[in-house]
């Protein structure tokens, strides 16, 4: 029987430990000696905690240990303990250690008896369930892209989760129980949230883009689910409203949209143009032979005209071609204010409307050069430049500035003090042949979006009437 | 006589024009319309210089331009597009030989004067 007991203590898929009043170790199991990383014969004899703790100096364990081990033999009470081990090898296992006295039948304490559960993989199991679940929260609070709202049966807003706060500007308290069509933007907003809540109840679900309505009275461009709200009974109860803001996605789409058009746009003049010059090179070249010729006065007249107005086709062309044109840049290092220096005063030589105009540079110095072409990209400000003339006919002030952003773009400004662009042409600036402006190709600022982007940077402007525009480019550091 | 071009295009409108504005200038054009013609002409005639169309049915001016520069060293060749200006087609251009390289964009005058003076720094440049 013995035999059996010491058999099953020494295979036991627990560490055992059997210590005397003193706290040596009288005997360990074959758990104890692999998890510690010594043999019978090293531990038996020894102090416990020098053997538990051999290669572990936390000395705060240790005393811990101890303590909880005196309360046991004191109060003669079972305690619970756990604390890492380390074993020889270095890596560190988690026991749950049950320290147990041993007393006599005269309640006299012989020893104690220590059992450790090694709980190591299912406490890293829970660790990291417990990882997942804050993450997860993590990850929904950073997400402030989304926003979950809850709606009664009568459309009041009952929850107003996360994110909504955000996204539309309303406290808690001052939309719960407020009807929720009042996120809805068109002026049948009642309507729109209806014609949304029939079709869940028709199809178990709603789910489109759509634009709803900030406290601010802007709209945002959302991807709206909407589910039924069930009770626990199965009861409908409500109904779960997720929007997700895409605003940014909608954006990108539109440069893609935007770039894809001009590519196509680009292919199509070059080819345009090419037909054109051909016909074109015969009409002014048979022009110029007939003005060597001798002719009535009526006659050179109109040759003249016509050759006035085969001229304006020929620069049109040129321009269409230079849009189209995907030339070679010849790279160099440039110094952005000297570009812009290089540009201003061709400015000048554009017929720019004679008024008062300021010209304020704030140049930050020693910003590293860009890889960039010095022709092309002088073509570029100095576009920007005649656009901020000519959008200020009564005169004001143009103020460039340059900068290093993050040190890897040269960020250059240029805004002016005009008449500003209407929000419904912004989208157009860029494209080929807008232009307000009555006069030129409208070509101008299609060419300089083509440039930067040859030159990996980026172009964009913002703009409010009577107020003004800027111009902001970006081109990376070479 | 100034010069005896050989002058490659294949639009018959602008192969007259240039026939018709080299005559007054006192020079001898002889006009093809595609590469195959030009080689072949290459052949039975010599000239000073070739006013060469980029865009060619058939094999392409600047594979005309390439067979011209192997067999005849010394021949001037000037390039001539309705593209404009364009870099990819200059480089290639000047990569594969050719002396100069006119836009049909440009004024008219320019474009005789300009060919003219390609023309004079060639023959120079071969003299030396």
């Amino acid at each position: 029987m013995k035999d059996i007991f010491s058999k099953l203590i020494e295979d036991a898929a627990v560490l055992v430990l059997y210590l005397d009043q003193n706290g040596n170790i009288v005997l360990c199991n074959k758990k104890t000696q692999g998890t510690v990383g010594l043999n019978s014969a090293e531990i038996v004899g020894k102090n416990w905690l020098s053997i538990l703790f051999k290669n572990d100096d936390n000395t705060i364990k240790r005393e811990m240990f101890k303590a909880v081990l005196d309360d046991a033999l004191t109060y003669r009470r079972t305690k619970d303990f756990e604390c890492h081990l380390k074993s020889s090898q270095g890596d560190s296992r988690l026991i749950s250690w049950n320290v147990t006295p041993i007393l006599d039948k005269h309640e006299r304490i012989q020893g104690s008896l220590l059992l450790g559960h090694d709980i190591t993989e299912s406490q890293e199991g829970k660790n990291s369930l417990k990882n997942i679940d804050d993450s997860l929260k993590n990850i929904i609070s950073s997400i402030d892209e989304y926003a979950l709202y809850v709606i009664n049966l009568d459309s009041l807003i009952t929850y107003f989760g996360m994110g909504c706060e955000k996204m539309f500007g309303y406290s808690k308290p001052e939309i719960i129980f407020k009807h929720a069509s009042i996120l809805h933007s068109s002026n049948k907003a009642v309507l729109e949230l209806e014609a949304i809540l029939k079709h869940v109840h028709q199809f178990g679900k709603y789910e489109s883009e759509i634009n709803l309505l900030t406290n601010a009275g802007s709209t945002i461009p959302v991807r709206l689910t909407v589910n039924n709200f069930l009770d626990a009974q199965g009861k409908l109860t409500g109904y779960v409203f997720i929007a997700k803001d895409i605003t940014r996605t909608k954006k990108l789409e539109y440069q893609i949209f935007q770039a894809e058009k001009l590519a196509a746009l680009g292919q199509l003049s070059a080819g345009i143009a090419h037909e054109i010059n051909n016909p074109l090179f015969v009409i002014s070249g048979r022009l110029v032979m007939l003005k060597g010729e001798k002719l009535a006065s009526k006659f050179a007249e109109t040759i003249d005209l016509i050759d006035s107005q085969v001229n304006r086709i020929r620069k049109l062309v040129d321009r269409v071609l230079k849009f189209a044109r995907k030339s070679a840049l010849t790279l160099e290092p440039v110094d952005i204010n000297e570009i812009i220096e290089l540009a201003l005063p061709l400015a000048l030589y554009n017929n720019l409307p004679s008024v008062e105009v300021k010209i304020e540079k704030i140049f930050e110095k020693n910003i590293p050069k860009i890889s960039g072409d010095l022709d092309q990209l002088q073509e570029v400000f100095l576009n920007i430049i005649i656009n901020a003339y000519q959008s200020m006919p009564e005169g004001g002030v143009i103020k460039i500035t340059t900068s290093n952003f993050q040190n890897r773009y040269a960020l250059i400004q240029i805004t002016d003090t005009g008449m500003g662009i209407p929000e419904t042409n912004l989208k157009n600036i860029f494209m080929p042949f807008f232009s307000t402006k009555g006069q030129g190709t409208g070509l101008g600022l299609s060419i300089c979006h083509n440039i930067i982007k040859n030159h990996n940077g980026s172009i964009e402007l913002e703009s409010r009437i009577n107020q003004g525009t800027t111009f902001t480019v970006k081109l990376p550091f070479a | 006589m100034l010069y005896k071009i050989l002058v490659v295009d294949d639009e018959p409108p602008v192969r007259d024009l240039l026939e018709d504005l080299f005559k007054k200038e006192d020079c001898v054009p002889v006009t093809c319309g595609s590469g195959e013609e030009a080689l072949a002409l290459l052949k039975k005639e010599t000239f000073d210089v070739v006013l060469l169309d980029i865009k060619l049915s058939g094999i392409s001016g600047l594979d005309v331009l390439k067979d011209i520069r192997e067999k005849y060293s010394d021949l001037p060749v000037v390039m001539i597009t309705g593209f404009g200006f364009d870099e990819e087609l200059i480089g290639k251009s000047k990569q594969f030989g050719c002396c100069g390289y006119i836009g049909k964009n440009m004024p008219v005058a320019e474009i005789i004067v300009t060919f003219k003076k390609f023309v004079k720094e060639a023959k120079e440049r071969t003299r030396v």
